[in-house]
């Protein structure tokens, strides 16, 4: 008998480019047009807007009934052009979105289909946009954009002006090449020691200039300021985590023993930092702690304490169900070869649990990074503050909600590359777990 | 050796999970260069008895003695004991974060205190010994079933055991692998390897085990040379079982 064993086949294409030739004049035309009308909205509202100004300069001492920075900004949100920009998205998306309706269960396939479905979200995305614009312009724009849409506060009190970054350009080089040769030196060691990639001191050389780039503004930046708060806000959220999470793995390991008296304490850590309000914590340490026993600690020191004490006990918890998720067999396994209990930790569970764990340790990492804000209530020096005490300092002194405005944007600028890591290292887990389950 | 020329002797073995009586007073005896085949009906507490040998399940009540020991007894150094009896799990239990030689130096170079070099050159060995030298640097995940399970024979093998625990071996593999792995204990039964083994393998219980016992609910319901017991067996339950499986 002849056995025949088929070709090898490559995978058919199922990409942009087949979706794109499976397309129908109508669904090419409403999703087109739907993302014609999105990019029609945006970029008209954009150019109005502009064409108005986003902010403007107001004579030394009148009062900010009489004039704002935000009046420019003001008047092209409430101007006519504006107006028709958004009245014209909100009806074309729905000429679009009911088009999309009617048709979409029509189509031939299912790139065509789909076309037609994301046209009609689109569309309806848009009409949502505009509809709340055009709600928002029938408000007291006015008085909102006095206090809400003051931009050039943020700028003002960002910490940067031109004329110190051009004056400490030397300074910040210095720092950057500093910082990349250390950063390459190190990298070159490591790859030597671990025989990797050499292209690691290329990328650790960049991350270093830049790191130096970042330290080096930051220096510069006035007092109080955005960036000054960024930096309490990083120190202070770094410092914690290093705390936090060295402590936690040990909590943990406290917290598994067989023996009910090493648990216990370990336990009762745990159950109390995570049973009372961190803010609570942070008032207990610094108010009545440090003062009633006369430590000599600044609050500061005490914020980063309280907040890796805190970590500490939401990250053991964290290690302990990374640590429990592996098989029994493995620590039978090390057992069994003479292994003691320590040496199977640290030799064989720990190594495998840090794998599990890092991804949602990440996010506790995230969360407190926002808990940072709770020390506020600590009587905090200016050079202390971060980013919402500096929000805080801002807006007492301006009467200008826009301070706020300027700290979530601190926030955001810090926490969403984090969470961008943290989608990036459990992508690369999840694919690599199989490799870790066997 | 134990002072009546035995190397295992468990004594009066009762084992309870909770209220369950998983084994109801075990007696054995196992000399050197012995193949104990271990059988029995699911639940019967055969891989209960044999987890007891190297105490990974402590004896509610009875004693064992190992090579002189009495690993009951709580100042015996229960980690040095351990490393003269080597077991392999049903369900390989290799450590995924670690190569194949890896896998086998841990102990060596942490318990035993080899050098490196040393440990490497061991592993290296014992893993052309099990037929594996083109798989000295992969990881767990990497290998086959078949290949996974004779990496962990040869990491016990690695530690030079008196002994070896063998539990249900080859039930977690397909059944084009289970030869390989078999292969690899008969070679080492014929080497003169003391040997406890957990299986369904008839074939294999008959050929290489030079005794055989059929355990049910908790007790040694009959014992013999392999093929004796198999072709005959006496007692109506170990009938009743043989038939199963058979």
């Amino acid at each position: 008998m002849v056995t025949t064993t088929p070709d090898t086949l490559s995978p058919p294409d199922r990409g942009i480019r087949w979706f794109l030739q499976n397309q129908t004049s109508w669904s090419r035309a409403v999703l087109g047009s739907a993302a014609g009308v999105l990019s029609f909205y945006i970029i008209g509202a954009i150019a109005v807007l502009t064409s108005h100004g986003w902010t403007g300069i107001c004579p030394e001492g009148v009062t900010r009934l009489e004039c704002s920075p935000s009046d420019p900004l003001a008047e092209g949100l409430k101007s006519d052009g504006l107006g028709l920009v958004a009245t014209i998205a909100l009806l074309v998306g729905l000429v679009i979105t009911a088009a999309a309706i009617t048709s979409w269960k029509r189509m031939p396939n299912k790139s065509a289909r789909e076309a037609v479905i994301a046209g009609g979200v689109l569309s309806s995305q848009v009409m949502a946009l505009a509809g709340f614009l055009l709600w928002f312009r029938a408000t007291d724009v006015d008085r909102f954009a006095r206090n809400f849409l003051n931009i050039s506060l943020i700028g003002e009190k960002a910490g940067l002006a031109w004329g110190t970054v051009t004056d400490s350009i030397g300074s910040i080089a210095g720092l950057m090449l500093a910082w990349a040769v250390v950063a390459a030196t190190l990298a070159g060691i490591y790859a030597w020691l671990r025989k990797t990639r050499p292209r690691l001191v290329v990328y650790a050389a960049l991350v270093g200039a830049g790191g130096g780039l970042v330290w080096g503004l930051i220096r510069i930046a006035s007092v109080p300021s955005f960036i000054k708060g960024a930096q309490n806000t990083l120190v202070l959220s770094a410092a914690g985590a290093a705390l936090g999470f060295g402590l936690g793995l040990v909590v943990a390991l406290f917290a598994m023993s067989k023996r009910a008296v090493v648990r216990a304490p370990a336990r009762i850590y745990i159950n109390f930092f995570r049973g009372t309000p961190l803010i609570w914590q942070i008032m207990f340490a610094g108010v009545g702690l440090v003062p009633a026993l006369g430590l000599d600690l600044s609050m500061y020191t005490v914020a980063i304490l309280v907040l890796g004490f805190n970590l500490a006990a939401y990250s053991s918890e964290v290690y302990r169900a990374g640590i429990q998720s592996l098989e029994r067999g493995q620590i039978e396994a090390s057992r069994t070869l003479g292994l003691s209990y320590f040496q199977s930790m640290r030799y064989v569970i720990v190594p495998q649990a840090i794998r599990r764990v890092i991804p949602p340790l990440l996010n506790e990492f995230v969360i407190l990074i926002k808990d940072t804000s709770l020390i506020s209530v600590l009587g905090l020096t200016l050079a202390q503050k971060e980013l919402l005490g500096i929000g805080r300092t801002i807006y007492a002194s301006s009467f200008d909600a826009t301070a706020w405005l300027g700290a979530a944007a601190g926030y955001l600028i810090i926490t969403l590359p984090m969470i961008g890591i943290v989608t990036i290292v459990e992508r690369r887990l999840r694919s690599g777990l199989t490799s870790v389950i066997g | 050796m134990n002072d009546d020329g035995s190397l295992v002797r468990l004594e009066g073995i009762h084992k309870w999970f909770g209220g369950l009586h998983v084994l109801r007073g075990i007696d054995l005896k196992i000399v050197p260069k012995e193949v104990v085949v271990l059988i029995g009906p699911s639940g019967s507490g055969k891989s209960t008895l044999l987890r007891s040998i190297n105490l990974l399940e402590e004896p509610t009540e009875g004693r064992v003695f190992f090579d002189g020991m009495d690993l009951t007894d709580i100042q015996t150094n229960l980690n040095e004991a351990r490393t003269h009896m080597g077991m392999v799990f049903q369900q390989f239990n290799l450590f995924p974060h670690l190569t194949a030689t890896e896998n086998i130096t841990l102990a060596l170079i942490k318990v035993l205190k080899l050098s490196k070099e040393e440990a490497v050159e061991r592993a290296h060995q014992q893993l052309g010994h099990v037929g594996l030298s083109d798989k000295t640097e992969s990881h767990p995940s990497q290998l086959s079933g078949g290949q996974q399970q004779r990496v962990a024979i040869a990491r016990s093998l690695a530690m030079q055991p008196k002994m070896m625990l063998f539990d249900e071996v080859t039930s977690a593999l397909d059944p084009e692998l289970i030869g390989e792995v078999l292969g690899v204990m008969q070679d080492l039964a014929s080497e003169g390897m003391t040997m406890v083994v957990v299986t369904h393998e008839m074939g294999f219980a008959r050929e290489v085990g030079t005794r055989l016992l059929f355990l049910d609910e908790g007790v040694i319901v009959e014992e013999g040379i392999p093929a004796e017991v198999i072709a005959h067996p006496r007692h109506t339950r170990t009938q009743a079982f043989l038939a199963e499986v058979l």
